[in-house]
């Protein structure tokens, strides 16, 4: 893992963990609703600062929390057209299949390629340092896949074109 | 149009069927293949000796080359694939550009005997290639049209032509590559970028040289505009002599007029192999939550 990398994972971890600290919060609006107020947005009081870590302009994660849920999108580096069409489609993927993550969005929040919904609930049944370890995982995990995604794409390709010249020979 | 298989399948097995009955049936099919490519095959009690196949194709180059239909040399060629059991009939049956008469029974017996038969069911290939290489044997010619150089459409599917350019000393093909979904563009385009680094080393000099332009390259100068309108841009072979000499002109016309199919599946199989990877991948993430 490079450096860089290394200081932006550790800095989206620890901003993590300060921030997943979600209680049950019954909805002020309607009774006897609960809802994560990280989406509703109406109570001001609810919801703290937003954070946005940045590794550079391509690659940044926004981090919003309320009282009962937390909200982390991700922006995945997209160096050329064939990652940004092999991001799209992985990412796209995963988002129809959001229901096997529990914690995934099906959407993610505009100008971001991937979102997570992490409430209260979430963090009762599931332990925090292991939600944590997930999110971090995954960012890791789709760099890896993407460039090595693309490195499988571009030596099919070297292979069939070679396989294409020798039928010249 | 063209596939990467020479034999038509369906035909081939209806011929081994006949071949290997050994007495006359009664058989009338009509089959189509890729949409422009027609076979009837008609087999009878009444006439125990002879099968009659009777194949109908679009020719590459309406017009500008064959303004009568299948050239001699086609015709040569086609009688040329097993002249003990085909015969050309004339003229054609009507709707169809040749019909051939087979005569099963004079097939070697053994192994031989489904080589035969491949090689008549590949009469489809035969007459397609056979006009290419009439093409590409007169690389040395020099004749031109009014001071340019003869600039050739060919068109064996309505959506996928490509253009064979005479030059000095060498043959230009041009392919206009055109998908329908920009994820195709995008894998094509990487292939593409492939093919001419592999070109490039001197372990392929010997290969066509490649290249790939998103803009038509200057030799189309005057050629329709939705001829050149194109989202995969343009990939071009110089074709020379060396490439057409004795068995290597088989092989080059065939590598030719598969590219646009060879393109198609290398497409095909990049996305179902991308799509492989990401349910293996969507495996693993879940299981790190869990």
């Amino acid at each position: 893992m490079s450096n860089t990398l290394r200081l932006y994972l550790t800095c989206i971890r620890n901003t993590l963990d300060a921030a997943m600290c979600l209680q049950n919060f019954p909805c002020q609006e309607v009774e006897r609703h609960n809802k994560p107020e990280v989406e509703l947005k109406t109570s001001s009081e609810l919801l703290l600062n937003p954070v946005l870590i940045c590794r550079n302009e391509a690659e940044k994660c926004l981090i919003e929390t309320s009282i009962n849920s937390l909200r982390i999108s991700l922006k995945v580096k997209q160096a050329d057209e064939l990652e940004n069409i092999l991001t799209k489609k992985f990412l796209r993927f995963l988002s129809m299949r959001a229901e096997a993550f529990q914690v995934l969005r099906r959407k993610p929040v505009q100008g971001y390629d991937i979102s997570f919904l992490v409430t209260n609930y979430h963090c009762e049944e599931m332990q925090k340092h292991k939600l944590i370890d997930f999110i971090v995982q995954f960012m890791e995990d789709i760099d890896k896949e993407i460039s090595e995604l693309k490195m499988s794409v571009n030596t099919r390709g070297r292979l069939v074109a070679t396989e294409f010249l020798k039928q010249f020979m | 149009m063209a596939c990467l298989e020479r034999a038509s399948p369906a035909l081939k097995r209806i011929l081994l069927k006949l071949y290997r009955e050994n007495k006359a049936i009664e058989i009338d099919h009509h089959l189509y293949e890729f949409g422009s490519v027609e076979y009837h095959i008609q087999s009878s009690t009444s006439d125990t000796h002879y099968t009659y196949l009777s194949v109908s194709t679009p020719l590459l180059s309406q017009g500008v080359i064959l303004p009568n239909g299948i050239s001699q040399y086609t015709k040569q060629m086609v009688k040329g694939i097993c002249p003990d059991v085909v015969e050309i009939m004339e003229p054609a049956k009507e709707g169809y550009q040749i019909t051939l008469r087979l005569d099963l029974s004079k097939i070697p017996n053994g192994k031989d005997s489904i080589k035969v038969i491949a090689d008549i069911s590949a009469v489809q290939a035969v007459i397609l290639s056979s006009q290419l290489k009439e093409m590409l044997m007169n690389v040395n010619s020099q004749d031109t049209f009014q001071g340019m150089y003869k600039t050739i459409k060919l068109v064996y599917h309505p959506r996928e032509p490509f253009f064979i350019v005479r030059q000095p000393q060498k043959i230009l093909a041009v392919f206009p590559i055109r998908f329908k979904d920009k994820t195709d563009v995008i894998i094509a385009t990487a292939f593409f970028q492939e093919l001419m680094d592999v070109g490039s080393s001197e372990k392929w000099a010997k290969a066509p040289p490649c290249c790939w332009s998103p803009i038509p390259p200057p030799e189309l100068r005057g050629e329709p505009f939705e001829d050149l309108s194109t989202n995969g841009g343009f990939v071009s072979f110089d074709i020379s002599s060396r490439h057409v000499k004795g068995k290597r002109l088989d092989k080059t016309v065939w590598s030719l007029l598969n590219f646009y199919a060879y393109v198609k599946y290398h497409v095909k199989s990049t996305r179902s192999f991308i799509q492989r990877r990401m349910r293996k991948r969507l495996q693993r993430l879940v299981e790190v939550l869990n």
